[in-house]
């Protein structure tokens, strides 16, 4: 290594560019970019340990801790897979209530990415208008579940309270809201072009890769991979929902913001949907007392689309009332290393934080 | 598929847990050759993860790779056993570069060593010299209290079982006094 | 008259001349200054950084209060511990605070950082921060919402004009306290030796 030429820089964890608590050691020549390290564990908890010494429905509570911007995939994971080792089967209410809170969080979630997304690029005024959008997504999420973020509310066998009176019809009037505020977000962020000529060609993945490495969520659908959990794999009612699975070409940061802005409008789409066609019904079936509640001794591989792919959880009991093991697998997990790695040698410095909020990498779900 | 799988690996049991999820338990020695079965000729190309459980009274650890097929609607459970003492098995990096940091994960939370794998340094945890957390063997709330501590109660602070119980005897005992008053009065009003 | 610029230049102007003030008009007039003009560090430690966006946006918007962000520790006031802090992470905030100028401020959220709260028997995270670091505040919640966040800074900022905080003076002068137990958690490579404002002794600026 020729002296004087070669620079060793942190971008974060302390970094207003980094995308959560977590870093990336960065081996430069002048701005290029040779060689990227990702660092992880600053927000290891030990979710899996803490889960193996509760009870099921204690581990209930803490489940949705583990990704910090999305928290209903992981709740949803959790009571698909407690139902399916239990053979428990849920009324339809709860499957479109599910859904609805899904295609919520997914659209929060979409409104986190555009504040991150021009940031990243210094166009602070779309993040003003996103946070305060997504604001109101919160706001129906307390008014439902009682908590801004974390909601503790998709409970195995049910969720744990009814729709309160006129919800739907305030759920419309945020739709109609968001409906309009896209548009506007198309002409200041989508359509811009110092966003272009930053995010065009920058970051590409090979579909070739995507499948072989694992890559899930926008980085397929960058690729024009037709790749969808709710699609391949229909959990809830998502068989009875008409959508579509947006997908752009060119595998770039571009293509990739392209693919969350129409999942905005495909998740508008389904709620729209979720709202004509809410069943009556019991929210929520017989469960045994929580201490006697007992899984049997299996194991099984659910997973759900979360607003950056797909997102499983391994689970296995083994007859008592604590679950035996329950591993989380994020759509960070493989896109933090093995693909970030990859995609930053060869860029430039000022294009890290681009492309980490393009993959949207969330560290509390790769290290648990 | 099924039938291949069961003649050429000597295994009895394949699970149709889902329609979209099979799973299969193997002895240690096949699983990479079943693996690549799977992969070149029935299109399962991606690895999705590894998982492993801890099942102590048996003493093995159970470790279950996930291959899923190029268009997504399949998926594939295989499993293995493999001993808890020096646990150990071969590493999958050559073939699924993404192995690379499923393994490591799985090194340091576990210990289990994977030959072929060079990169498994430290991922979550800082300077750790105790046993990997996630064996059963390793009591969380143990190590908490010999290594940290907690802020002590409020000055009124009472234990909640025992005060459960607690007014649990008083209740009891006011309802026993109610009665016994009761039935006092009605003796007299008998005796009347 | 009761509130605003007026009343508190009222106070001000009261308290030049006042020989019973229990401090100089200087150290006012600073408290003063520095209570207004809140730089908070970019550094979202645990899972509380997810309400600090709306904290800080148009909803509920910190700046109206003149609390905005800083990017490096060398030009931030307050480092916002937002929940939970693994060993990892310690190490880092440590090194981070001995970084910032004085004077300096830790604004602690969540119940992990007062008693561990959901992950009490987690064995990666620490349970009590100020055994590690002197916490001037702690907002309490899991997670604390912008409005608790807010009032917290209010509190602190209260806190700041009646000069009541000098957290910075008693971690110099219980370093040895602070430093066995952070390297009781942390081993002996904690961050280099702590010499506070080394560029106003001699040699210095």
């Amino acid at each position: 290594m020729e002296t004087n030429k070669h620079i060793t820089i942190f971008h974060g964890p302390q970094h207003p560019g980094i995308t959560g608590n977590m870093s990336v050691e960065l081996d430069l020549i002048g701005e290029t970019i040779q060689k990227a390290t990702t660092h992880v564990g600053y927000l290891h908890r030990g979710f899996e340990k803490l889960v193996e010494r509760r009870t099921v429905i204690q581990a209930f509570t803490i489940v949705c801790r583990i990704c910090v911007p999305e928290p209903d995939p992981n709740e949803a994971n959790f009571a698909m897979a407690v139902e399916e080792l239990a053979g428990i089967e849920v009324s339809e209410r709860v499957k479109y209530i599910r859904v609805m809170v899904l295609e919520l969080s997914r659209l929060a979630s979409q409104c986190m990415w555009l504040a991150g997304q021009s940031g990243s690029i210094g166009l602070y005024a779309v993040g003003q208008w996103a946070i305060a959008d997504r604001d109101l997504i919160l706001d129906l999420f307390e008014e439902l579940t009682g908590g801004r973020v974390y909601h503790m509310y998709i409970y195995p066998g049910g969720v744990r309270r009814d729709l309160p009176d006129g919800f739907l019809r305030r759920l419309e009037k945020v739709l109609n809201h968001f409906k309009k505020r896209l548009k506007e977000y198309d002409n200041i962020f989508i359509n811009n072009a110092s966003f272009k000529s930053r995010a065009i060609g920058v970051g590409i993945v090979s579909p070739e890769e995507c499948i072989k490495n694992g890559y899930v969520g926008q980085v397929l659908r960058g690729c024009g991979i037709e790749a969808d959990v709710r699609k391949d794999a229909p959990y809830l009612v998502y068989d009875q929902l008409d959508f579509e699975v947006p997908t752009a070409q060119g595998g770039d940061v571009y293509a990739r913001a392209l693919v969350r802005r129409a999942e905005m409008d495909q998740s508008i789409h389904i709620l729209e949907q979720v709202i004509d066609k809410m069943p009556e019904g019991e929210i929520m079936v017989k469960m045994p007392t929580h201490r006697k509640f007992k899984l049997p001794k299996n194991d099984t591989w659910v997973k759900v689309e979360s607003s950056r792919g797909e997102f499983a959880y391994y689970m296995a009991g083994d007859g008592s009332e604590k679950i035996r093991r329950m591993q989380v697998r994020g759509p960070s997990l493989v896109h933090a290393f093995t693909l970030l790695e990859d995609l930053l040698v060869g860029a430039e410095l000022s294009d890290v934080a681009l492309i980490m909020n393009s993959l949207g990498i969330c560290p509390p779900e790769i290290e648990r | 598929m099924f039938a291949t799988i069961k003649n050429r690996f000597a295994t009895t049991d394949i699970e149709v847990k889902r329609e979209d999820l099979y799973k299969v338990v193997v002895q240690r020695d096949a699983i990479f050759e079943l693996i690549f079965m799977l992969r070149e000729q029935y299109d399962y190309q991606t690895l999705n993860a590894i998982t492993c459980c801890d099942w102590i009274e048996e003493e093995h650890f159970a470790i279950t790779y996930i291959l899923t097929t190029s268009d997504r609607k399949q998926s594939f459970m295989v499993q293995t056993m493999i001993g808890r003492e020096d646990a150990q098995i071969d590493s999958l990096t050559h073939t699924f570069e993404q192995a690379e940091i499923m393994e490591r994960d799985l090194h340091e939370m576990y210990g289990i060593d994977f030959p072929g794998n060079q990169n498994l340094v430290e991922l979550s945890l800082e300077n750790w010299v105790h046993t990997p957390p996630l064996r059963r063997e390793f009591d969380t709330l143990e190590f908490v209290n010999n290594n940290l501590s907690f802020r002590e109660g409020r000055d009124g602070n009472m234990d909640v079982k025992k005060e459960m119980k607690r007014l649990r005897a008083l209740k009891k005992a006011q309802k026993a006094a109610a009665k016994k008053a009761k039935e006092e009065a009605s003796e007299v009003s008998d005796g009347n | 008259m009761d509130e605003g610029f007026l009343k508190e230049q009222q106070v001000m102007e009261s308290d030049l001349n006042s020989e019973t003030s229990h401090k100089s008009s200087v150290d006012f007039l600073m408290d003063w200054f520095r209570r207004r003009s809140i730089f908070v560090l970019a550094y979202g430690t645990g899972c509380g950084a997810i309400e600090m966006p709306p904290t800080f946006t148009s909803r509920y918007d910190a700046e109206r209060l003149g609390i905005r962000g800083a990017a490096t520790p060398r030009q931030a006031d307050v480092i916002i511990v937002s929940g939970y802090c693994s060993y990892k992470t310690l190490r880092r905030i440590i090194r981070t605070y001995e970084q910032m100028a004085n004077p300096k401020y830790i604004l602690a959220l969540g119940s992990c950082t007062v008693n561990g709260g959901m992950y009490w028997d987690s064995y990666n995270t620490i349970k009590r921060l100020e055994d590690y670091l002197p916490v001037d505040m702690y907002v309490n919640g899991c997670m604390p919402r912008p409005e608790s966040i807010l009032e917290g800074f209010m509190a602190l900022q209260k806190e700041i004009g009646d000069g009541k905080i000098s957290s910075w003076q008693k971690y110099e002068d219980n370093y040895a306290f602070y430093r066995k137990n952070q390297e009781a958690v942390l081993g002996q490579t904690v961050a280099p030796a702590y010499d506070a404002d080394w560029y106003l002794y001699d040699g210095g600026l």
